[in-house]
């Protein structure tokens, strides 16, 4: 887990190259109402310093924030992307990233402030959280044959003695589902909300070209894991004495501290490397503030006792 | 009714069952005499057909223990005799376990999981009391799967609220120590194998400290940390004999298990010896390795804090001013601050030349493994709004065709 942000420019400086999002703190609850967005594809917006007009009109659904951007390559590389097939739009379905890509997850310099109301830069740790993973589900709302499905499609696996579902999975955004008897679908491995959305769309798409009148009913992102690293190792033994409460340590079980924390309620792996791993969030905002939460705590036991 | 034998009295034949007082009596007919009576049916069908209270009612069963529980509380006494703990623990880890079995999360639960309820109980109890038992120990007490124990254990600590104190590296030394067969005069022990316990224990104490303080022991099981430690001291006290001994053949000597790990800690252990052993000027005219730097533990351990501090360079940049210990000033200043490296520095031999000093880091920070995968998924990616269409042919590239169709059907006979 490469944090990205170590080499870039101070977070709160307008010239950050990555375009925005802005998760908003009301919008939070409503992740029902999804609101088209005005289409942008052939604008380069990464040269706009803050909050653009379309996000100050979205300002229901998180998952509509942002905009879309010069797909080829002119943002400056900071990862590999590795495994990852490019994730370009659908204007270039089959055009993979000639150059590694910059993380997918924009930082979004200004929920900052709402979290953290003092604007100091030592205060905030210039280290944001990347998205790992993004759990949700959805209602097809019709009975589905299993076997029918696992008989039709190419991308399907069943194996009703080992687990009762149809495990599909799709390449682009590289996700899997598992879809259920009922109806209803879990669609896991997505790097972003709105990638989880498109994702379980193209299942029920799959779905429904398969010949069962599917919908999509109550789109709910169930939890979203991310991670990243404070690039200074930390003494867990101290930790554990000081956040009794929180924490739980078991060397003999496991390398890293749990920090179950209360507000917001989010599980932190901690390690010994620094490396921090966040997950049971609703919403991305709640890993944000996790984080910046954790990171006083942890600057604490930087240097060896 | 039918008779059952004949009349002692009499040796009429003739016996009737009757009733006196709605109580059974068996009586001859003949002379009255009663040959049994106040037969308790022992049956649980006449009980029933009797429609007597049920017994669970009448004696209170649900105030009483259940078997289960009974079961499981002896258990638990007998784990506390074993590990010949003090009747005090004994007495809590019996509430705990009572405490527990009542709440639904492990009311339901399978056997081996109550039995290994019981062993965690045991383990909460002593680490509260600052008794250092590892979950190894109960893990091989219980013949119980690690993963399962760590379940329960977890959910235990969850359930009842309790803080459970980290195990004590101090109170482990000790415990595991005088479980050593070196300490004592054995057949099989050669003579300059034996050492005095206190010794061994004080160094041993000495060495898992410094282990700590360079970051070998944070997220690593304890145990192997102890048995290298354990090792090494025990090397050093009297190294002429003993350096030939591997440590596998110390741990049999010892009647220990060798755990895995136990190797890799040693080796970290002798890096971080060979690094300080580098900054002292005595030692430094000997080209030391990893085998001769065991005979001067002593010495490195002495001046543990000045050698941690001049061995490795600081995270932040900070230098410690040098405090000198007999070191010669032509040596040239030390390392500046700018040298430190969060990569892999050069080992510990390069250092006669106070060149470039290896950071104090965790080892998973100096020896990273490679990335298998990498992190950042693509910029597009972030620019996917969720609502973009679907085009039908990337839908129709996951369907089956209809030869593909019938080529499974044949093959796999889909019923």
């Amino acid at each position: 887990f490469k944090d990205d942000f170590s080499t870039s420019p101070h977070l709160f400086t307008p010239m950050s190259p990555y375009d925005l999002e802005l998760p908003i703190q009301a919008s939070s609850q409503l992740s029902q109402s999804k609101e088209l967005h005005t289409d942008f594809s052939s604008v380069d917006l990464s040269f706009l310093p803050d909050v653009t007009q379309d996000n100050k009109e979205q300002n229901l659904s998180e998952d509509g924030q942002e905009t879309q951007k010069e797909l080829d390559g002119s943002l400056p590389s900071k990862e590999d992307s590795g495994v990852f097939m490019g994730e370009s739009s659908l204007s270039h379905p089959g055009a993979a990233q000639p150059s590694p890509e910059a993380p997918g997850v924009c930082p979004p310099l200004t929920p900052m402030t709402p979290i953290t109301p003092a604007t100091s830069a030592s205060e905030s740790s210039g280290i944001v959280p990347q998205l790992q993973n993004i759990v949700s589900t959805v209602n097809l709302a019709c009975k589905l044959d299993l076997k029918n499905i696992a008989l039709h499609a190419r991308n399907a696996e069943y194996n009703p003695k080992r687990f009762a579902a149809v495990i599909m999975r799709i390449r682009e955004p590289r996700t899997t589902a598992l879809i259920f008897s009922s109806g209803k679908m879990v669609c896991t491995g997505a790097k972003s909300e709105e990638q989880s959305r498109l994702a379980a769309r193209k299942y029920a798409r799959v779905v429904q070209k398969l010949g069962f009148p599917a919908k999509f009913l109550d789109f709910k992102i169930q939890n979203m894991v991310g991670s990243c690293d404070v690039r200074f190792p930390i003494r867990l033994e101290g930790l554990v004495l000081t956040h009794q409460q929180f924490s739980s340590y078991e060397p003999e079980l496991f390398p890293g501290l749990v920090y179950r924390m209360v507000k917001p309620r989010i599980v932190l792996l901690i390690f010994v490397s620094g490396k921090v791993v966040l997950t049971g969030a609703k919403d991305r905002s709640e890993i944000y503030e996790a984080f910046e939460n954790i990171y006083p705590i942890l600057r604490g036991f930087k240097k060896p006792s | 009714m039918a008779a059952r034998g004949r009349c002692p009295e009499c040796g009429s034949a003739s016996l009737v069952e009757d009733a006196h007082y709605a109580q059974q009596q068996l009586v001859c007919a003949a002379c009255g005499c009663v040959l049994s009576e106040g037969l308790l049916t022992t049956t649980y069908t006449d009980e029933e057909h009797l429609r007597e209270v049920a017994y669970s009612q009448s004696t209170g069963q649900k105030e009483q223990l259940s078997r289960c529980l009974q079961r499981g509380i002896r258990r638990v006494q007998d784990l506390c005799k074993v590990l010949k703990l003090p009747a005090a623990f004994e007495e809590t880890a019996v509430s705990y376990f009572q405490r527990a079995l009542e709440l639904p999360a492990f009311h339901l639960v399978s056997l081996e999981k109550k039995e290994l309820l019981g062993g965690c109980c045991v383990l909460v109890t002593c680490r509260q009391r600052r008794w250092p038992l590892t979950m190894g120990t109960v893990c091989s007490l219980l013949y119980a799967k690690q993963e399962l124990f760590a379940s329960v254990f977890l959910s235990l600590q969850r359930e009842l609220g309790l803080s459970v104190p980290a195990l004590s590296l101090a109170d482990l030394v000790t415990t595991h120590l005088s479980s050593f067969r070196l300490l004592q005069p054995s057949a099989n022990i050669p003579a300059p194998f034996l050492e005095d316990k206190e010794q061994l224990v004080a160094r041993t104490m000495a060495i898992v400290e410094l282990a700590s303080d360079t970051w070998l022991v944070t997220g690593r099981h304890p145990v192997p940390v102890v048995t290298a430690a354990a090792f090494l001291a025990w090397q050093s006290l009297r190294p002429g004999p003993r350096l030939s001994c591997p440590l596998a053949r110390f741990c049999r000597l010892a009647g220990v298990e060798l755990p895995p790990p136990a190797q890799l800690r040693l080796k970290e252990l002798l890096e971080i010896l060979l690094a300080m052993a580098s900054q002292l000027s005595w030692l430094r005219a000997f080209r030391l390795d990893k085998r001769t730097v065991v005979k001067h533990v002593g010495d490195l351990l002495q001046h543990r804090l000045f050698l941690l501090k001049r061995a490795f360079s600081q995270q932040d940049g900070l230098e410690q001013q040098d405090t000198g210990l007999g070191d010669s000033p032509a040596q040239g200043p030390p390392s500046s601050p700018a040298v430190p490296q969060q990569q892999g520095c050069p080992s510990a031999g390069q250092q006669q030349q106070r060149g470039t000093l290896r950071p104090l880091l965790p080892p998973c920070l100096l020896q990273p493994r490679k990335r298998l995968r990498a992190a950042a998924p693509s910029a597009a990616g972030a620019a996917v709004t969720g609502d973009e269409p679907i085009s039908d042919s990337e839908i129709e590239q996951y369907l089956r065709s209809p030869e593909e169709i019938r080529a499974f059907r044949k093959a796999k006979a889909w019923s």
